[in-house]
């Protein structure tokens, strides 16, 4: 039993097995020049050399904060910001297209503005990641409260209820889980952003790591930093976002739309 | 005429459209007495769930006056109590803290709120589902469900608005054999909206028929009981002075449908 | 007699965030005097526009843009939409390349550019393959799902009446997933529009990205507003013309997808 388990668990190492097998055969097929792709086993010479020496822990401690900073403002402003939208309909009629429009606008997009205003400073990549963070947040949180039923709230005015308990009672759990789809995707585009604004701020963090070896033909440094990224990006998404969903969904029952 | 419970003189109802006002009802009088259960039937659309929703204080009349005990109404209260036609039960409440939530707001003390809910799971025969998601039971089950909650809030009038529409028709027999016992024993003030002649008929003191939209009120039929208790299917079908009254009220319900 | 002001205030609503933007903008900028380099007047944003519609520049970054981010995300659709059927309808492909999936999922885009500027140099062939990139594994996990959740009775029933696997799959399979299909090329192309922008602000001499990033260089506030709004508006636009009608004339007729109540 115990064997078949372990052996489901590392099943899924072998489609990484696989590709890496396929990777090497290029490399070494091919004979690719290391100015354009490393061998997994320059990279994993990289890796360790990056990791011993902490360099890789504080690239990716800077990210992490940054992405977590960003997460916590964006949460604790956008979340009010969308009950007080979603629950009037003027100010949902007023400010739903805008925040289209805004959302088209990508966060990466004003890092230019940011950067005249803050210069090349964690602040700039801050503004820039909370914006592309915030966007959705406010979105999905307004989309939530509008989507639940309006009889929700009278049955439980006809109980005696207060504004404040009903915004406990009914908005935050009704919405709860619309606004974790809004949390799941503005850290898709929120942690993308803060790779690109890393690249361009060169102030610490992976995409400075990544980008800064592109300066210097390090390829192997790019593809460990890649995999860092996509690493803590899993690790992120699987450890915090996804268990909130799945604990809702499998409990309330409510379908996400 | 002390007694009301609650009166509802020359209302009338509009509401704002982007063409201009749409009238909802017609003017409206009546008064419904304490302990009394009436029922309101009439076709879809002719303005029964306003009437209701203005009587629990979520609309504020266009024109005329509700008062509940002798004073206006102004917006919804604890005294009055509504059942919703739609499942209105929080589903990430359980069933016990659905029923419960009433006197959790109320602020009521642990031991009132257990016993409260221990006596209304029994009641309702709700017993072993105390601790189930509303996704969990069945559409009969949860709509027993939202009957509790609004009596664990113990209300001196519930206002239920066809709160058995969207059952299946063996379980919706049951709730409303269930319903009658409940109120029967509990003495509460019921105003019960339906389009169902026969639940109509079957569960009320006095059964009020409304015209088409914009509706008034056209007829009122008392129902007289006999015995204490809540009717049962099956000696109300074999019942011929119900039989009777329920085809007085198909009559005028059916005209309403041949004046459209 | 209310609901005549009222009916016009709901109507001018939409407009009224620009409108209290634009005034504070104006009252600020008035008052303040601040230099070009921080906060542009309205008038010079209007101003660059002007500008740039004469000498064509404006047109040609659009175009660019666009180019790019339609050559990317057609692949991305293509190759998604294909991949993404051949997983859906045989289990243990899509159980393999699932882990595979996730990881290039999680590093899709942006993470890219500092090693395929290596390939691809800069320009558009550099911005098209993030474009692709990004929208390949959206597209793909979308349809994965959609064609996995086709009910089986479905496409069994259509077989009974003696259509062909391959009629079925047109017939049956293919509208069957398209609502999950067209949520991940809506998506996707969100995602790609936003690599797009971070690809040129590195990685191109041409494109709206490229615009923003050389108002930067300059110092010139004006040029980023500018271009910030245009990439605004042409998203909005998409969105609006291209992908809203094509949900509306399929998915939404057939009643698969249930528009979000709320009053």
């Amino acid at each position: 039993m115990m064997a078949a388990r372990a052996f489901r668990e590392l099943r899924i190492l072998i489609p990484f097995a696989a590709a890496i097998a396929l990777w090497w055969g290029i490399k070494d097929g091919i004979g690719v020049s290391n100015t354009l792709l490393a061998s997994p086993a320059q990279v994993w010479t990289a890796f360790v050399y990056l990791a011993t020496h902490g360099v890789l822990a504080e690239y990716a401690a800077t990210s992490l904060q940054m992405i977590g900073v960003a997460a916590a403002i964006s949460f604790a402003l956008g979340v009010p910001l969308g009950f007080a939208v979603g629950t009037n309909r003027y100010a949902a009629r007023a400010l739903e297209g805008t925040l289209r429009f805004l959302q088209g606008i990508s966060g990466i997009a004003w890092l230019p503005l940011a950067i005249l205003w803050c210069g090349f400073t964690h602040t700039t990549t801050l503004i820039v990641v909370i914006y592309t963070l915030i966007v959705p947040i406010v979105f999905n949180t307004m989309t939530g409260v509008r989507a639940i039923p309006e009889n929700y709230v009278l049955a439980l005015r006809s109980l005696g209820a207060s504004r404040l308990r009903i915004v406990v009672d009914v908005y935050f759990p009704g919405a709860l889980p619309s606004i974790v789809v809004g949390l799941r995707l503005g850290m898709g585009y929120g942690w993308r952003a803060l790779i690109a604004a890393e690249m361009l701020v060169r102030q610490g963090g992976l995409g400075d790591l990544i980008f800064g070896a592109r300066t210097f033909n390090q390829i192997d440094r790019i593809m460990v930093g890649m995999i860092a990224i996509g690493i803590l990006y899993i690790v992120v998404d699987r450890l915090l976002v996804q268990p909130i969903e799945s604990m809702t969904l499998a409990r309330w029952g409510v379908l996400r739309r | 005429m002390a007694s009301d419970k609650i009166s509802v003189s020359g209302f009338r109802h509009f509401f704002p459209t982007e063409d201009g006002p749409v009238q909802a009802t017609g003017t409206i009088d009546l008064a419904i007495r304490e302990g009394e259960f009436v029922t309101l039937v009439g076709p879809s659309g002719c303005g029964k769930t306003t009437l209701l929703k203005a009587i629990a204080g979520f609309i504020a009349p266009s024109e005329g006056t509700i008062l509940c005990d002798g004073k206006p109404v102004k917006g919804p209260g604890r005294e009055r109590g509504v059942v919703f036609q739609e499942l209105a039960i929080l589903p990430w409440r359980t069933v016990r803290r659905n029923i419960a939530h009433g006197l959790e707001i109320a602020g009521a003390s642990k031991a009132v709120r257990e016993s409260t809910v221990a006596r209304l799971v029994d009641l309702m025969g709700l017993a072993g589902f105390e601790d189930r998601y509303p996704h969990e039971l069945s559409g009969g089950m949860r709509q027993r469900v939202a009957v509790a909650r609004t009596w664990a809030a113990d209300p001196e009038i519930i206002l239920m608005d066809e709160p058995f529409a969207a059952v299946d028709a063996m379980t919706r027999l049951t709730l409303q054999e269930e319903l009658g016992r409940l109120c029967a024993t509990t003495g509460k003030t019921v105003f019960f909206i339906t389009h169902s002649v026969d639940e109509a008929v079957f569960l009320a003191d006095r059964v009020l028929v409304m015209t088409k939209r914009p509706g008034t009120i056209k007829a009122v039929l008392e129902v007289p009981r006999h015995g204490s208790g809540g009717r049962d299917w099956d000696s109300f079908t074999a019942d011929p002075e119900m039989r009777n009254i329920s085809e007085q009220v198909m009559h005028l319900v059916h005209a309403e449908r041949g004046a459209r | 007699m209310t609901w005549v002001p009222e009916r016009l205030v709901w109507r001018v609503l939409p407009a009224a965030p620009a409108a209290v933007l634009l005034a504070v903008w104006a009252i600020y900028w008035w008052i303040e005097r601040p230099p070009p380099s921080t906060i542009p007047s309205i008038a010079a944003v209007v101003w660059i526009y002007g500008e740039q519609l004469l000498n064509g520049l404006l047109v040609a970054d659009i175009a660019a843009s666009l180019a790019r981010l339609l050559g990317g995300a057609a692949l991305g659709i293509v190759t998604g939409i294909a991949a993404g059927f051949v997983a859906g309808l045989h289990r243990p492909t899509a159980e393999f390349f699932n882990p595979l999936v996730t990881f290039f999922n999680a590093i899709s885009g942006i993470v890219w550019l500092p090693l395929v500027i290596g390939w691809l140099g800069v320009g558009t062939a550099l911005a098209t393959f993030l474009i692709w990139n990004t929208v390949f594994f959206i597209v793909f996990q979308n349809t994965v799902l959609g064609v996995q959740l086709v009910p089986e009775v479905l496409e069994l029933s259509v077989r009974t009446l003696g259509a062909s696997r391959w009629e079925t799959l047109k017939s049956v399979t293919l509208p069957g997933a398209l609502p999950y299909i067209l949520t991940g090329i809506r998506s996707g192309l969100g995602f790609g529009w936003r690599a797009l922008i971070a690809a040129e602000l590195v990685g191109a001499n041409t494109g709206l990205g490229h615009m923003i990033f050389s108002g930067a260089e300059y110092h010139r506030a004006d040029i980023i507003v500018a271009g910030c709004l245009a990439i605004g508006v042409i998203a909005l636009a998409m969105d609006r013309w291209l992908l809203v009608p094509v949900e509306r004339r399929t998915v939404r007729r057939w009643g698969l997808v249930t528009e979000a109540r709320g009053n």
